[in-house]
């Protein structure tokens, strides 16, 4: 017994320094890989505040928190290595963490640079937390439509989700506009009807998972085992929910999959368009377009609030329709805006929320949330952040789970209490400063061939027409003639476009209407392309002027009311390819029986 | 190319000799290799009206090669006449007879409802620069310029290297939105633009180039671009209402720097 210990002693220091040179060697390569690919955003040391770490939202990952969103390990745990593995390897979707592919980074290099990160936090030493439970995902049931959009929607309205992301999942809950993360900073709940913009991924299997082990570090909680009595009975409600808001974005997609289009077709519509005729857009089919931030000249946008616009067209034998939804967290429907007004650089931007340095007196002009809230949130102490924090940190125990418990004895609901504390002030509409607005964007005259205007706002030689809604007066149309964003001017004629616009569950709506000839800009002709583009403007996020997102430039087709019938044309190709064929035969049969005879 | 379907279908004829199949057999194999070969055995998918040029030739040389020989043209004909005349065929001939009009009668079909095809605009991806270009006032040659801090790599590596990283703050403060944190071209925004970003690590970019061609493209973006270069839809700013010329030179330091490749340099006159 004794020899054996000698000679493991012996072993053991025979072989340490040999794995103590691989783990140098390790460690330096998860220091090279990380300096070159990782550092310019989540800082040298590991705390988030890279180089570009001012410009993006949401911020990149402090490692030193030890706190990860997209985890196989239950609520308040560590990731497991496969995690951080997964989200190097994936990226996160809607965000700027991008995907390391194997054209990037090798598997040594990627293991090499999850145990750098990991060094950043002593969680990972923590022998307490070690070991962490792990959920297993069963096998999803049959994907059913109806069942989502009913017991679905059902299930999700009993849990409470709707508080955060809002009835229909648009992002629009009461308690949205207060929700901040772990570190102070206010954070965007997710939009339930975009999956492909879901960090973690938008398969049925990730959302089973983001929604069991919950996003630690933010308010979005961990649901596993815990929608149900059992585990069973909390499995299958799992995935009704999941299912549920599958339905909003039309059914289940496959990883990577977005759904934006390249045309709107505009369809034919009876004689008349009325703008009150609810069925209108019935028959028209949708396209969406994504959006991103007017980052190309000054006054940049680098998050905008909008990520994408959906479009729908009719037209009848005079006029043409366009309607418009995107989904926006509140409706700003004070203040005003206008594609004129002179949009911030970035550092007054910054100034003006209360950052770089500026005084934070001016604060109380009810201005931008996701900047200026954040800081007084940090004094006030944000009851949603504080108390994921406390329950964090009492040894990773599943906060939701506690809560629900404490529920269920005294029956009190839980959501239910603290609206009131709450939500008096944010409910309704906000006033600020500047107002929601939408603008559609068309050359001014026909395109000759491809050349069209610059699509951001036209140039000299190019106009473009704009038709601007400020929607804190949405039922007045603006229209501007642009060539280029510093020479933008109101138009002649902007009572030749009628507007109506709406508010409802987190989405606004927007529907302009306008002669399909006209003198003042583009005749709508059947059967032709005509290039569209979108602008929103998001109050809350002070965008104005330059400030917006954007989309390139897209085609609209308006479909021909009547087409040719094609029977007539397939009816005769057909004939006569039947009759070639049938004297081909003949001839050939006669040719052999005179050969035979 | 994609070696594993340009085997196959070689392998495919060679089969078709040594089998010894009829003539007929032997041109139908032709044209429909012919046809996967061009049609799935490039990597960049070859333009159906090439494809279609391509099968008229193969199609004559084929009609060529028959016609030349008295045996070969008995040896094609054999196999029709018997489908046509045989009783066995008598079935399969009728479903012949039939399926040809349907397909032409659904070709038709297909073509009159589908939607027409949005006017496509091919810009020139690398238009030729213009001589010379003004930035912040001063003027610059662009067919002897330089990047004026490129020989600090040998005289003061250390000021080189704060160059670099002050094109590598300056690419991550204002760059990667588009053309991507791993310089690849797929940016957070990529999706959303029209052309898409340039794919640095691609070796048919900035590897071509000299520094100064760069500094045009980045002082004066997408306005700067000649017609054939559509500058009304691309999205690259002209960053000189955002950098000094400075920036703009570290920026391309670190470009070149960040994916291993080297500019093309100055030609000596
Ligand atoms: C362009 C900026 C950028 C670069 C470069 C970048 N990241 Fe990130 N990363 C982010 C952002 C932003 C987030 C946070 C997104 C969020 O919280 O929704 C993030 C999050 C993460 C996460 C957390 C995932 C989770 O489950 O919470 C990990 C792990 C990560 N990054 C690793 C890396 C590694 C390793 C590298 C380098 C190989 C890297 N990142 C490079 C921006 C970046
Ligand atoms: C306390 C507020 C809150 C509640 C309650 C809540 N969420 Fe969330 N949820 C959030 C926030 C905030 C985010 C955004 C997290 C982020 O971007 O990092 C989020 C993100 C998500 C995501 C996106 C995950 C991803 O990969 O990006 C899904 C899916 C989701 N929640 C579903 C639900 C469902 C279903 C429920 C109810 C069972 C629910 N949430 C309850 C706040 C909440
Ligand atoms: C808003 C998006 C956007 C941003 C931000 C952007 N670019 Fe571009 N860039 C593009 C697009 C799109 C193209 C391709 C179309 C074109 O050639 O104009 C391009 C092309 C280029 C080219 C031409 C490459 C070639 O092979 O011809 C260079 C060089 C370039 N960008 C450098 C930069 C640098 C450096 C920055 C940051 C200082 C930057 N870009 C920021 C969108 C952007």
């Amino acid at each position: 017994m004794c020899g054996t210990s000698y000679l493991r002693v012996a072993l053991v220091l025979l072989v340490l320094p040999v794995a103590a040179q691989a783990q140098d060697a390790t460690d330096e390569l998860g220091q090279q890989v990380y300096t070159k690919w990782c550092a310019h955003c989540h800082g040298e040391e590991g705390d988030g505040n890279g180089v570009a770490a001012s410009r993006l939202k949401p911020l990149p990952r402090d490692f030193t928190s030890g706190k990860y969103k997209i985890r196989m390990t239950t609520t308040g745990n560590i990731p497991t290595d496969q995690d951080l593995t997964d989200a190097i390897r994936r990226g996160l979707y809607g965000t700027s963490m991008p995907a390391f592919t194997a054209a990037y980074l090798s598997d040594a290099e990627v293991a090499a640079v999850v145990g750098y990160i990991k060094s950043f936090s002593d969680w990972f030493e923590d022998p307490e937390r070690q070991n962490p439970e792990t959920i297993t995902i069963p096998d999803p049931p049959p994907y059913d439509p109806e069942a989502a959009r009913t017991t679905g929607r059902q299930v999700y309205e009993e849990t409470g989700c709707a508080r955060c992301h809002g009835e229909l999942g648009r992002g629009d809950g009461p308690s949205a506009p207060t929700l901040v993360d772990d570190w102070g900073n206010n954070i965007k709940v997710a939009d339930l009807t975009m999956p492909w913009t879901f960090r973690g991924g938008g398969t049925r299997r990730d959302i089973f998972r983001s929604m069991s082990t919950g996003f630690y570090g933010t308010p979005m909680p961990g649901f596993h085992d815990n929608l149900g009595a059992t585990p069973e009975e909390s499995q299958q409600r799992m995935w009704a929910i999941v299912d549920y808001m599958l339905s909003l974005a039309g059914g289940p997609m496959e990883e990577g999959e977005t759904p934006y289009a390249n045309v709107l077709r505009s369809v034919p519509f009876g004689d008349e368009i009325d703008l009150e005729n609810a069925e209108l857009f019935a028959e028209a089919p949708p396209a969406t377009f994504p959006l991103f931030g007017q980052i190309v000249e000054p006054g940049r946008n680098f998050y905008p609030s909008a990520v994408a616009v959906t479009a729908q067209a009719v037209h009848s034998e005079s006029e043409i329709a366009f309607r418009l939804t995107w989904n926006d967290m509140r409706a700003e429907t004070g203040g005003t805006n206008g594609p004129d007004l002179i949009a911030p650089k970035w550092d007054e931007h910054l100034a003006e929320i209360g950052q770089a340095g500026a005084a934070s007196g001016d604060t109380d002009e009810g201005g931008d949330f996701w900047g200026e809230e954040a800081t007084e949130d940090d004094e006030g102490g944000d009851f949603w952040g504080a108390e994921e924090e406390e329950a964090a940190d009492e040894g990773g125990g599943d906060f939701w789970g506690e809560e629900a418990a404490e529920e269920d004895a005294d029956g009190d609901d839980f959501w239910g209490e603290e609206d009131g504390a709450e939500e008096a002030p944010l409910s309704g509409t906000l006033d600020t400063e500047f107002s929601d607005a939408f603008a559609l964007q068309f050359p001014l005259q026909k395109p000759e061939g491809v050349r069209q205007p610059y699509f951001l706002f036209g140039d000299a030689q190019n106009p473009v027409d704009l038709w601007f809604v400020d929607l804190a007066k949405p039922s007045k149309t603006v229209r501007y003639q642009g060539r280029g964003s510093a020479a933008m001017s109101p138009a002649e004629g902007g009572e030749d476009v009628e507007v109506v616009a709406g508010y409802d569950q987190g989405e606004w709506s927007v529907i302009f209407k306008r002669k399909r000839k006209s003198r003042g800009g583009l005749s709508f002709d059947e059967d032709s392309f005509l290039p569209i583009a979108f602008s929103v403007w998001d109050g809350f996020n002070r965008e104005r002027g330059n400030k917006r997102g954007l989309s390139s430039w897209y085609q609209v087709y308006v479909e021909p009311s009547e087409r040719p019938s094609p029977v007539g044309p397939m009816v005769r190709a057909g004939a006569t390819v039947l009759g070639l064929e049938l004297l081909f035969i003949a001839l050939v049969r006669r040719r052999k029986g005179k050969k035979n005879s | 190319m994609n070696w594993w379907i340009i085997l196959a279908v070689v392998a495919v004829m060679l089969a078709a000799r040594w089998r010894k199949a009829g003539m007929l057999a032997w041109a139908v194999a032709w044209l429909l290799g012919m046809w996967v070969a061009m049609r799935y055995g490039f990597v960049v998918p070859v333009p159906a009206s090439v494809i279609k040029i391509y099968m008229g030739i193969v199609v004559l040389s084929l009609i060529a090669y028959v016609l030349t020989d008295k045996d070969r043209i008995a040896e094609f004909w054999g196999p029709i006449e018997a489908f046509v005349t045989e009783p066995r065929y008598r079935l399969l001939l009728a479903a012949t007879v039939l399926l040809i009009p349907a397909a032409v009668a659904y070709q038709i079909y297909a073509g009159m409802t589908a939607i027409p095809n949005a006017p496509f605009f091919a810009r020139t991806v690398h238009p030729a620069p213009p001589d010379s270009i003004t930035v912040h006032g001063s003027e610059l040659a662009l067919g002897t310029a330089d990047n004026p801090y490129r020989e600090l790599e040998e005289t003061s590596p250390e000021e080189f290297e704060q160059r670099l990283e002050n094109g590598r703050k300056i690419y991550f403060q204002n760059c990667f939105y588009c053309h991507g944190d791993l310089m690849g071209g797929a940016g957070m925004y990529a999706h959303a633009l029209n052309p898409i970003p340039t794919n640095f690590q691609d070796p048919g970019t900035i590897a071509m180039f000299r520094e100064a061609f760069l500094f045009w493209r980045i002082s004066k973006g997408a306005p700067g671009l000649p017609e054939e270069g559509g500058p009304w839809q691309s999205a690259m700013p002209a960053w000189e209402s955002f950098l000094t010329e400075e920036e703009m030179w570290d920026v391309i330091i670190f470009l070149y720097d960040f994916t291993d490749y080297k500019p093309r340099a100055v030609e000596m006159h």
